[in-house]
C-alpha cells in the first residue's frame, strides 16, 4: 500500500505529494473536451465590447479567437466532453468510482442563478428559494453519464489551477483506496456572458474537459505533481499587478521543483503541454525554464484561447492526435490559477 | 592656515556626509553654494547637521549651477569667494536616472564647467575635488582602472551615466592647470555604522519595489558583482585625500573586488525583509530571477505593451540601471587602496551591513517616517 506523505507544509506552501517511484501505475488513461462551435474573432470580441485591451496587443500575444457557450451551461458542455470520453474509449462505466467535478468559477459549482426570487416577508427562509444553491452538477452528470458507482465531489476555489488538483486528488485517491480503480475529472466553466473577455493579458473561451485517471493506466502515469498556493494574493483584482509579478519567479520555482520530484532535467522533457495563456508569457518561461520554443505545444492559443481549467487537457489531446507524443515521452503540464495557485505535473506517455 | 572650502552639493546623500565632518573642523570657513529654491535652505541644512559640534564657520550662498557662468551668484559673492577660496568641492550634481539628456547635461557637464572656471580664477586654490561615478564606464565589461576613461564606444545605459563620463571630459582637460582631484563612487547605499540612509536612491528603490513584490526579474547571473559602498567611507576616504593628497589623481571610492554579488543580495534581501518585517513572509514574495538579457528585454516589452500604470513604472524604474548587471565589471580601486593605505580607512564589505540598510528602508517607510 503505497503511502502519500506531507513533503512540505508551512502558511505559505501546501504540497501534497507522493514520491515519485510510488510503485502504481496511476495515469491519465483517456481525455476528451468539449468546446463549443460558436467562435469570435478578437475583432469580433471587440465590435462586440467584449474586449478592454487592443486587438492588436492582445494578437501580439498570441490570442486570435475565442469559443463561446452562448445558450448552453456549463453543465452541458461538461456533459459533452464526458460523453465523448466515454464514446471514444474502453472504458466500463462500473470501473468509475469516483467523480471529481472541478470549476474554476464560483458561479460554475451549482446551478444557481441568482437573483431570482425575493424572500417572504415573514423572513423564513424556505429551501424552495434557494433550492438551486443546493443543486450539484456533480451529482446530475452521476445520474445522467449513468454511473452508479461512483461518489461526487466538487473541486473549487483554485482557479484555472482546478483540473490540476483534481487530477492530482484522483491520483491520492486511487493510491490510498484499494477498492477504486477509475476516477473520472470533469471540469466545465462558462464566462459569465457580457463580461469583456480579456483577462489579465489573456483571452478566455468558453470549455470543458474530462479526464479518466486509473490504476494500470497504459498511458500517461503521472510521475510528480506539484501545486502552491500564495493565499497572501487571493485578492486577484486589487493586486493584479503583484500578480503578474509573482508569476514567473513562482512558475520557475514550481516547475523547477516537480522535475526535480521527478528526478528529470527539462532537458529530458519531450514537449511541455501549457495552459493557454498569452503566448508571449510562454516565450518568457521558455527562456526561464530553458525548453525551446518548439518544445512547448502552443498551437492552440491562437485557435481556441485559454478555456480556464481544461487547457491542459484540450492541448494533451490534440497534441497526442497530431502525433506529437510517443510512448515514453515525459511530458511537463503546467497552469497557474487565481487564489492564487501553480500547478505542474510531469506525465509518462 | 585656515581653509575657505566653497562645497556645491551640501544638501545631496554625499554633500550632507561631508558637510557634516567638515562643520566640525575650527580651522575652517564653508561656502556652500545652494540651490536657489526661493525659500531659506538653512533649516535643511541644519538639519543636516543635528548632532554635529559646529567649529566651521558657516555662509550659505544661493545659486544655481544651471544660472549662467557666476552660478547665480552675485558679482559681489562670486568676486568675494574667487579671492578667498582655497578648496573647490563640487559634489552638486543632477543624479536622476531618468531624465532627457540634455537635463542631465545642462547640470552635470555645463555646471560643472563653470564650477572649474570659478576655480581657475581662484587666487589661492589648492585643491578642487569634483566628483563622478564609476558608471562613466557605460557598457564595459571586465576591469574598469582609474586610468581608464569614458565607455570605450560601449555605450551607457542612462543619460545620467552619459552626462557624467561628458563631465569628466570637461574636467580632463582642465588637469594640466589645475590640482584636481576626481572621486568616481560607485553605489552610496548608506551608513555602514548605523544604517541610516540620507539619500534613497535607485538601489534603495529596487528594495522597496521587491518588498512590493513587484520585482520579478533582473539582468545578470548570481555571480555578477555589484559595487556599493557606505557614505561613511566615500566621505572619509574623499575628505582624507583632499587634505592630503599632493597634485591630481582618479580615485574609485568603491568595493572592487571585493564587490558582493547579485545573487548573496538578493538573498541577503529576502533574509533582512523577513527578519525586520516578519509580517512580510506571509507575502511569500520569491527572490527575483537572474535572467539573460534577451528574456528579461522580453519581459520589459511586455509589460510595455500590456501592463498598467503601476507595473510599467517599476519595470522601468529598475529598467533605468538593471542593465548595468548585464555587463558586468570590476572597478579596479588600486590607486585609492594606495593613496589610503596609512589611514585606516577602507571599504567595509558590503554584506555586513546591509541588512541594517534594509531595515532602515523598511522602518522610515523609505524616508516617509522618521526613525
Ligand atoms: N549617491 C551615490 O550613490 C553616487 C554614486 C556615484 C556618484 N555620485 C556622485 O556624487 C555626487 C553627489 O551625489 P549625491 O548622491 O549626493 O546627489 P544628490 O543626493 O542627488 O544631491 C545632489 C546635490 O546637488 C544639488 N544640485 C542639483 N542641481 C543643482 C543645481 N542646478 N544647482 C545647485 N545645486 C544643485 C542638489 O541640491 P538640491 O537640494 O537643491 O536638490 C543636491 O545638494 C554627484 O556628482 C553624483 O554624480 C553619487
Amino acid at each position: 500500500m503505497p503511502t502519500t506523505r506531507l513533503l512540505e507544509i508551512d502558511s505559505d506552501f501546501h504540497l501534497l505529494d507522493m514520491t515519485a517511484d510510488s510503485g502504481y501505475d496511476i495515469g491519465i488513461d483517456a481525455v476528451a473536451t468539449y468546446l463549443p462551435a460558436a467562435t469570435a474573432s478578437l475583432a469580433e470580441l471587440a465590435m462586440r465590447g467584449l474586449l478592454r485591451g487592443s486587438v492588436e496587443t492582445l494578437s501580439s500575444f498570441g490570442f486570435g479567437q475565442v469559443h463561446l457557450a452562448g445558450e448552453q451551461s456549463n453543465f452541458q458542455m461538461a456533459m459533452h466532453a464526458a460523453e465523448k470520453l466515454f464514446s471514444e474509449n474502453d472504458i466500463d462505466r462500473d470501473e468509475v468510482g469516483a467523480i471529481l467535478y472541478s470549476t474554476a468559477l464560483s458561479s460554475s459549482a451549482t446551478m444557481w442563478n441568482p437573483p431570482r426570487r425575493k424572500l417572504p416577508g415573514d423572513g423564513v427562509l424556505r429551501l424552495d428559494e434557494i433550492d438551486d444553491l443546493f443543486k450539484y452538477p456533480a451529482s446530475r452528470l452521476q445520474s445522467e453519464l449513468d454511473l452508479p458507482r461512483a461518489s461526487v465531489v466538487g473541486i473549487n476555489q483554485i482557479g484555472c489551477a482546478s483540473t490540476f488538483a483534481a487530477l492530482r486528488i484522483a491520483r491520492a485517491m486511487i493510491a490510498g483506496e484499494e477498492d477504486l480503480d477509475a476516477v473520472l475529472c470533469v471540469s466545465a466553466d462558462k464566462f459569465p456572458p457580457g463580461e469583456p473577455r480579456d483577462l489579465v493579458y489573456n483571452v478566455i473561451s468558453d470549455g470543458a474537459s474530462a479526464a479518466l485517471v486509473r490504476r494500470n493506466a497504459t498511458r500517461n502515469r503521472i510521475v510528480a505533481c506539484t501545486q502552491v498556493t500564495k493565499g497572501a494574493l487571493w485578492d486577484g483584482g486589487s493586486l493584479e499587478n503583484e500578480i503578474v509579478a509573482a508569476y514567473f519567479p513562482t512558475a520557475k520555482s514550481v516547475i523547477d521543483r516537480t522535475l526535480s520530484k521527478a528526478r528529470l532535467t527539462i532537458g529530458d522533457i519531450s514537449l511541455v503541454i501549457p495552459h493557454n495563456v498569452s503566448a508571449r508569457s510562454w516565450e518568457i518561461l521558455g527562456k526561464l525554464i530553458g525548453c525551446p520554443p518548439h518544445l512547448i505545444y502552443t498551437e492552440n492559443i491562437e485557435c481556441v484561447g485559454h478555456t480556464i481549467a481544461s487547457d491542459n487537457i484540450l492541448n494533451l489531446e490534440t497534441a497526442t492526435a497530431e502525433g506529437r507524443i510517443s510512448r515514453g515521452d515525459y511530458l511537463l503540464l503546467f497552469t497557474f490559477g487565481y487564489g492564487l495557485n501553480w500547478a505542474c505535473m510531469i506525465l509518462e506517455h | 592656515m585656515r581653509r575657505n572650502i566653497f562645497l556645491t552639493g551640501a544638501t545631496g546623500t554625499v554633500g550632507s556626509e561631508l558637510l557634516r565632518r567638515l562643520a566640525a573642523r575650527d580651522d575652517t570657513t564653508l561656502n556652500l553654494l545652494v540651490r536657489r529654491t526661493g525659500y531659506d535652505r538653512r533649516p535643511q541644512i541644519d538639519y543636516g547637521l543635528r548632532g554635529v559640534r559646529v567649529a566651521a564657520t558657516l555662509n550659505l550662498f544661493d545659486g544655481d549651477l544651471c544660472d549662467g557662468d557666476a552660478l547665480g551668484l552675485s558679482p559681489d559673492a562670486f568676486n568675494s569667494l574667487t579671492r578667498t577660496t582655497t578648496h573647490v568641492i563640487h559634489c552638486g550634481g543632477s543624479t536622476s536616472f531618468a531624465l532627457p539628456l540634455a537635463e542631465s547635461r545642462a547640470t552635470n557637464v555645463t555646471g560643472t564647467a563653470r564650477v572649474l572656471r570659478f576655480a581657475q580664477q581662484c587666487e589661492r586654490l589648492e585643491s578642487a575635488a569634483f566628483f563622478s561615478t564609476v558608471y562613466v564606464s557605460g557598457m564595459r565589461r571586465g576591469i574598469f582602472a582609474e586610468s581608464d576613461f569614458g565607455d570605450a564606444g560601449n555605450g551607457f545605459v542612462n543619460s545620467y551615466e552619459r552626462s557624467k563620463a561628458e563631465m569628466e571630459e570637461v574636467v580632463r582637460a582642465a588637469i594640466a592647470d589645475l590640482p584636481i582631484l576626481l572621486f568616481r563612487l560607485s553605489t552610496v547605499i548608506g551608513d555602514s555604522r548605523t544604517g541610516t540612509v540620507h539619500g534613497f536612491n535607485a538601489l534603495h528603490h529596487a528594495i522597496r519595489l521587491l518588498y512590493q513584490g513587484l520585482a520579478p526579474m533582473v539582468p545578470g547571473m548570481p555571480s555578477t558583482p555589484v559595487d556599493m559602498v557606505s557614505s561613511d567611507y566615500v566621505a572619509e576616504a574623499a575628505l582624507h585625500l583632499i587634505d592630503n593628497q599632493a597634485g591630481c589623481g582618479v580615485f574609485h571610492l568603491a568595493s572592487g573586488e571585493r564587490a558582493a554579488a547579485i545573487g548573496d543580495l538578493l538573498s541577503a534581501t529576502i533574509e533582512s525583509l523577513m527578519r525586520f518585517r516578519p509580517t512580510w513572509r506571509k507575502r511569500s514574495i520569491e527572490k527575483p530571477l537572474l535572467v539573460d538579457l534577451d528574456t528579461y528585454e522580453l519581459f520589459v516589452r511586455s509589460v510595455e505593451e500590456a501592463g498598467n500604470d503601476v507595473l510599467r513604472n517599476a519595470t522601468r524604474s529598475i529598467r533605468t540601471f538593471a542593465y548595468q548587471l548585464a555587463h558586468p565589471k570590476v572597478f579596479a580601486t588600486r590607486q585609492t587602496s594606495e593613496a589610503l593605505a596609512d589611514s585606516g580607512i577602507a571599504p567595509r564589505p558590503v554584506l555586513q551591513f546591509y541588512p541594517q540598510i534594509v531595515k532602515y528602508c523598511v522602518e522610515s517607510n523609505w524616508g516617509l517616517q522618521r526613525c
